[in-house]
């Protein structure tokens, strides 16, 4: 059994244990950040803390990209503005969430990093440790003044 | 409507504000001036009070406020009037003068209309030091002062005749024989009253020197009372909350942009709804539906006017919003200046308690704090400076005998470097000596002797930084060093610094300490990309420019930037910020603005959309899942509550010099400035916030890269420090005047171009001005359109 926060990710029904959930808020304006791997959608500001905001959608097919096919397709919801904010190792990273389902207490399925939820449905279970070490290695290739961008700054 | 200077009401509002907190703050010195003493006060210190109160004169006519510039004036002229021995010092005196100021305090509290009572308050008390002219109180007037009073009194009456009709009301005779007098009476008595040290107005050096614990006068701290210390951290989380909150607003702005179009709509429901009713004619359900229609017309009315209110309801919040905002940036700023006045007195009994002399210079006093950063450093620098008294500095005797001058010299040299505050403390004591290092960790048995052989000299001194390698009761055989240079390290390391340590034996030990600036405030150079902006340090910002693109090869084809621009005649590298940041330059451009990047001596162009301007950010770290991202170094956030990055100076370099080869410029490359953008770097030295603020906006907006000074001392270190294109000075400052930075200026260079922004406009100063061939000579209050003419005549 696990805590989780349920919730909808494009079309695909994904849940996150509460334990790395600090917390929901309304995305402002999120400021790109040219130069930055395609998984960073830009960084937002929470409070006064410079937030990354990462494409978790991106994220879990790359993680993931056997399970591409959603374990349960929901409606596709309009882009919103709601984002979970998940704290892992004193990393903090944001990620935009289509709708939240709810805050429920799920069993596993058999198979791994699947979940039932109360109505039966298939849910995703998102690992944060190993969203975020993917991010960081993303972000880490891009690191430096690589190639690309010395050609950007002098190309026309 | 704009006021006639050319600001905006909001922006003149805001000017008032920096002016109301300068006010308070000065009158709350002149107070506190003469309340130290019982007896009349020196002559220097009545000069720091006329001054004080001419400057905020001047600030109070730049905001214009003809009411304060009205009391200022008077209570200058009383302040005058001790002077000249007209109004004799006692125990009345005294009180009418502070009891004035505090209903001056009241006036400038009371905002820009200030009630008829606070206002009468300041006028009878003004009337009341007005009736003590020419009265001689029960106290024996003391001959000193009479004595003095004669030849003054004299040009003191002859000034008041003069200039009746001038605003300003400051005639030569009054300013001459003020500033002459100063340094006469100083001069003649050689005692200087109290033996306080005069400033050091005619060194080459661009240090101030504090003597300390060589006891040759008292150290005065400058607004050392009435200062309220607030945790950083709070003044963060306040911050935070301001954001928010700015967030907030403009969140509810939205909503009431829509509350009015809903407003609209209703309206046109009810005029729908009044057709229908026409329509159906003289039905008797028609006449019941009238009053109902009649009914939500005013309904609706109501409604558009609440709506209107909320308006200007958010209004008054956003102004609100902002003063908080800047209230709160001001706060969490410290210059270097303000820790070397902390260290000062820490130093001085340090020195006391050791019984030797020394000699304190600093540098960089104009580098910015953050103030958690300054508050953090000051106990690691109080103990480096503790060490250096106890152990490096060795007694008189000894140093005369090694050639060395009997007070020991330490000089902290504060800078700013890629991001960095980079302190030096050093000082010439004795030095380290490595060896007798060895020979003490080996008797002491934390070394083995092979270790102790194979460790390099500078392995020997880093050790001095390990935990427990420096304790108290070994200190004085240490050769000479060392006391908790763990503890040290441990809170500049914690503060996310380091520090390093050089020493030579015999000529003394050099720490140097790189402190972040993850939460220092910075001027930046705002610009735009593809509609987000961005930010770069202003201190490698050397000019804005404009560049024309090539034109198109084909009629299709699209323009293209030329690699090389043209710089104070070098070629230097132009690089599109579009292409780096955005898909690439839009086809209809046929010229950008360029931002001109000075970095270690490297230069180089950036093209963008439209630049912004200087601005103060706060700078935020990036975190460290994007730390690695090398293009930048942090963000800020906007006013709005948007995140706006700072590329980092030293990435664009590498990307402007790849391999850092320098690029020979093509000679027939055209690159061109275009005539209209004035551009260069400014600096400005005057002693009044309030001013400086204006100054800095007019110039900005005149395209000026603005630096400034808060007196002459510092204006003349940053001139040697950097190239500026025009200097800007005010004439009355602390620590050196006007004058004294144009002569000094003038000395070493002939060329650039000064104006002199003062309300001493008199013809012997104007004749100054002139032979030492400065630029303009304005007249204060200072406003656009007088400052914009004397920067026209530049050219």
């Amino acid at each position: 059994m696990k805590n989780v926060i349920v919730f909808a990710l494009d079309q695909r029904l994904c849940a996150v244990e509460l334990r790395w959930v600090r917390e929901m808020f309304t995305l402002g304006y999120v400021t790109p950040v040219p130069s930055a791997p395609r998984l960073l959608d830009g960084i937002v500001n929470l409070r006064g803390t410079i937030t990354p905001v990462l494409d978790l959608g991106l994220l879990l097919n790359e993680v993931d990209p056997d399970r591409a096919a959603p374990t349960t397709v929901v409606p596709r919801a309009r882009r919103g503005n709601g984002a979970i904010l998940l704290e892992v190792e004193g990393m903090v990273a944001a990620f935009r969430v289509s709708n939240v389902e709810e805050v429920s207490t799920l069993s596993q399925d058999e198979q791994p990093d699947t979940l039932i939820d109360s109505r039966g449905r298939r849910v995703t279970l998102i690992d944060p440790r190993r969203v975020l070490e993917r991010a960081l290695d993303a972000v880490g290739d891009a690191r430096g003044l690589h190639p690309g961008l010395v050609e950007a700054a002098h190309g026309s | 409507m704009a006021h006639e200077d050319g600001f905006a009401p909001e922006e003149l509002e805001m000017l008032r504000t920096f002016f109301r907190d300068e006010a308070q703050e000065s009158l709350e010195k002149i107070t506190a001036l003469l309340l130290k003493t019982t007896t009349r006060p020196d002559e220097e210190q009545l000069s720091v009070v006329m001054r004080t109160t001419h400057t905020l004169k001047g600030s109070a006519g730049t905001v214009a406020l003809p009411h304060i510039v009205d009391f200022a004036h008077q209570l200058e002229d009383r302040f005058a009037d001790v002077r000249s021995g007209t109004i004799v010092w006692s125990a009345t005196a005294l009180d009418c003068f502070v009891e004035a100021i505090d209903a001056f305090r009241g006036v400038i509290e009371a905002g820009n209309e200030p009630d008829e009572l606070t206002l009468k308050r300041l006028r009878q008390q003004l009337a009341l030091l007005k009736s003590l002219v020419g009265i001689a109180t029960e106290t024996a007037a003391d001959a000193e002062s009479d004595a003095e009073s004669e030849s003054e009194s004299e040009s003191e009456s002859e000034s008041e005749s003069e200039s009746e009709s001038e605003s300003e009301s400051e005639s030569e005779s009054e300013s001459e024989s003020e500033s002459e007098s100063e340094t006469e009476t100083e001069a003649e008595t050689g005692t200087a009253s109290d033996g306080t040290p005069l400033p050091n107005q005619g060194s080459n050096d661009s240090t101030r020197s504090i003597v300390a614990g060589g006891l040759s006068g008292p150290y005065v701290t400058p607004d050392s009372q009435r200062v309220l210390r607030v945790s950083p951290r709070r003044v963060d989380r306040m911050m935070d909350s301001v954001g928010e909150l700015v967030f907030d607003r403009t969140r509810i702005e939205r909503r009431v942009q829509h509350l009015r179009s809903l407003t609209r709509e209703l309206g046109e429901t009810r005029q729908r709804l009044r057709d229908c009713i026409a329509a159906v004619g003289d039905d008797s359900t028609a006449t019941q539906l009238q009053p109902l229609e009649q009914h939500l017309a005013t309904q609706i009315t109501r409604l558009s006017a609440e709506t209107a209110t909320l308006l200007d309801d958010t209004d008054a919040l956003r102004r609100t919003s902002s003063t908080l905002q800047d209230g709160l940036t001001q706060i969490r700023m410290q210059t270097a200046d303000s820790l070397m006045h902390r260290l000062a007195p820490n130093l001085r009994s340090i020195a006391r308690a050791v019984g030797k002399k020394v000699e304190l210079t600093t540098a960089g006093g104009d580098v910015e704090f953050d103030k958690a950063v300054a508050d953090r450093v000051m106990d690691p620098i109080v103990q480096l400076l503790r060490n250096a008294l106890a152990h490096g500095i060795e007694p008189a005797s000894e140093r005369i005998a090694a050639g060395k001058p009997a007070a020991g010299q330490i000089h902290i040299e504060t800078r700013q470097h890629t991001g960095l505050i980079v302190l030096t403390v050093s000082d010439d004591g004795q030095g380290i000596d490595p060896a007798a290092l060895r020979a003490r960790f080996v008797q002491s048995g934390r070394w083995s002797k092979t270790r102790a052989q194979l460790a390099s000299d500078e392995e020997v001194l880093r050790s001095l930084f390990d935990a427990g390698m420096s304790t108290r009761d070994e200190a004085d055989e240490l050769a000479g060093r060392g006391i908790g240079l763990d503890a040290v390290r441990e809170t500049i390391a914690r503060l996310g610094g380091e520090i390093e340590m050089t020493s030579t034996p015999g000529k003394g030990t050099s720490f140097t300490l790189r402190l972040p600036v993850t939460t220092a405030v910075a001027q930046a150079m705002l610009f735009k990309v593809h509609g987000n902006v961005y930010a770069l340090p202003n201190l490698h910002v050397l000019e804005t420019a404009y560049v024309d693109l090539e034109p198109a090869l084909t009629p299709a084809g699209q323009r293209r930037l030329p690699a090389t621009m043209e710089v104070r005649e070098e070629h230097v590298p132009l690089l599109s910020l579009q292409t780096l940041l955005d898909s690439g330059i839009r086809p209809d451009k046929t010229g950008l603005p360029a931002i001109v990047v000075d970095y270690a001596g490297k230069r180089f162009a950036l093209t963008c959309d439209k630049i912004v301007g200087p601005r103060q950010i706060v700078v935020k770290q990036l975190g460290p899942l994007l730390a690695p991202l090398a293009l930048y170094s942090g963000a800020t956030i906007s006013g709005s509550g948007k995140v706006q990055l700072i590329l980092d100076t030293a990435a664009l370099t590498h990307l402007a010099y790849p391999g850092s080869q320098p690029i020979k410029a093509p000679a027939s490359t055209p690159a061109t400035q275009a005539p209209g953008q004035v551009s260069g770097r400014a600096l400005v030295a005057d002693d009044s916030k309030a001013i400086r603020e204006v100054m800095t906006r007019i110039l900005s907006r005149a395209g000026y890269i603005v630096d400034v000074a808060e007196d002459g001392a510092h204006a003349l270190g940053m001139f040697r420090e950097l190239r500026y294109d025009i200097l800007i000075t005010d004439l009355e400052m602390p620590e050196l005047d006007g004058f004294g930075l144009i002569e000094q200026v003038r000395a070493e260079d002939a060329r650039t171009p000064i104006i002199i922004v003062s309300s001493r406009a008199t013809s012997a100063n104007k004749q100054r001005a002139r032979r030492l061939g400065v630029l303009s000579f304005v007249a204060k209050p200072i406003t656009r359109r007088k400052l914009v003419e004397a920067l026209r005549r530049m050219s």
